[in-house]
């Protein structure tokens, strides 16, 4: 028993004497780090572990920017097998690829499977999905991008927007989504798909454009144009064709 | 059977009493080569106490070591408590081979490289570009403050 506790203190302590302290960033490489000064940056390479009181991040290979000295790190170029967590941003993600300036707060991550998952907020694709934390801009762009926020769903090729940060929560104030094929939203029980969709939390209006088709219970309507306002949840959708009936329904609430 | 279990037992103590003998002489041995070898280094070697520098537009890089060989016209195998300083970092390590004319460091052995609030440890390192670009090599193991 007392050798077996022995053992146990000497791994222990040992353990103890390479773990990292308060305040510090303890990276990990398996092949090694090429250090270039007057460039300056340096690489990390194979099966990078960088973690700190609030940042974990894995990598196959790592590539930082620093300013003056190696510590003061300006930008982060991860690839391969990338996932991350950061305590302080409150956000955590994976992808191929990720870049992450820290001066200005930019985050984008690349390639198939790409995610980026904060309290309010949750990104998919499999092109990039890029998060300004400063100015609140973000963009979704490729296959099979996704956004969801408060049970809005949005899919399309391409979704710009902002979101407002009220210091407990994320709320979409902008939205630009376009797709070739169709975008697709889904707001509060109501389906709507067209090429283009506008969104301006100013006059809480939802602007439809070509294809549109609103779906909600059992009513399904099309058109070439069409608004939902999100206040009253009423929509209205127009057709291009004159010789058709616009037609506008009143939400019975 | 209790005898059979009994000789079994004596047995084995005997033969782990005669392991650890063996491991005791072969480690004695082995610390004997060790200071042999270390004596006859220090004995051969080609500088005491050697001391260059690696030149940088910006910077300057000095290293000294307890000793050193020749290996050829321009390669020098610096020996024991070798180090590199300059204005931003220093790195110590126990073996480089120096190359005068490249102005080149090589290194395979445990490495301990000290900046301001960094340190990286690594299992060798290449200086070259005039110190502008430095290889850690293996497993590396960065804290930064």
């Amino acid at each position: 028993m007392k050798l077996i506790l022995g053992v146990i203190f000497i791994i222990f302590f040992s353990l103890n004497l390479t773990a990292r302290e308060n305040g510090e960033t303890e990276i990990t490489t398996e092949d090694g780090i090429e250090v270039f000064q007057n460039e300056k940056f340096y690489l990390l390479k194979k099966n990078v572990k960088i973690e700190s009181d609030e940042f974990t991040l894995n990598a196959d290979d790592v590539k930082i920017n620093f300013d003056k000295n190696l510590y003061d790190i300006t930008k982060l170029n991860a690839k391969g097998n990338v996932d991350f967590y950061s305590e302080q941003y409150e956000i955590q993600g994976d992808g191929e690829f990720l870049e992450f300036e820290f001066k200005i707060e930019k985050i984008k991550v690349k390639g198939l499977g790409s995610k980026l998952i904060t309290k309010d907020l949750k990104m998919f694709s499999d092109g990039f999905i890029e998060v300004n934390n400063q100015t609140g801009k973000f963009s979704l762009k490729g296959l099979n991008s996704k956004l969801i926020n408060e049970g809005i769903i949005i899919e399309a090729r391409s979704i710009d927007g902002v979101f407002s940060d009220t210091g407990e929560k994320k709320n979409i104030t902008l939205l630009n989504i376009f797709d070739e094929k169709i975008s697709y939203i889904k707001n509060d029980g109501t389906d709507m798909y067209a090429k283009t969709i506008n969104y301006n939390n100013e006059n809480s209006i939802i602007e439809l454009i070509d294809n549109v088709t609103i779906i909600r219970n059992e009513e399904k309507i099309t058109g070439d144009y069409g608004t939902l306002d999100t206040t009253n949840n009423s929509y209205k959708i127009k057709s291009n064709n004159k010789s058709k009936v616009k037609v506008i329904i009143q939400n019975n609430e | 059977m209790f005898i059979n279990r009994k000789l079994i037992f004596v047995s084995g103590i005997i033969l782990f009493c005669l392991f650890i003998l063996i491991i005791f002489f072969k480690q004695t041995n082995l610390s004997y080569e060790e200071v042999k070898n270390i004596k006859n280094r220090s004995s051969n070697a080609d500088i005491s106490e050697p001391k260059f520098s690696i030149n940088n537009n910006s910077n300057q890089i000095f290293i000294t070591a307890a000793e050193g060989n020749f290996l050829n016209k321009n390669e020098i195998l610096l020996k024991d408590n070798v180090r590199f300083k300059s204005n931003d970092f220093s790195i110590e390590t126990d073996k480089v081979i120096f190359n005068r004319d490249k102005q080149t460091a090589q290194s395979s052995s445990r490495s301990l490289f000290k900046s301001k609030n960094t340190s990286i440890t690594s299992d060798g390192f290449d200086i070259y570009d005039k110190g502008d670009k430095i290889i850690f090599y293996g497993n590396s193991y960065i804290i930064l403050k």
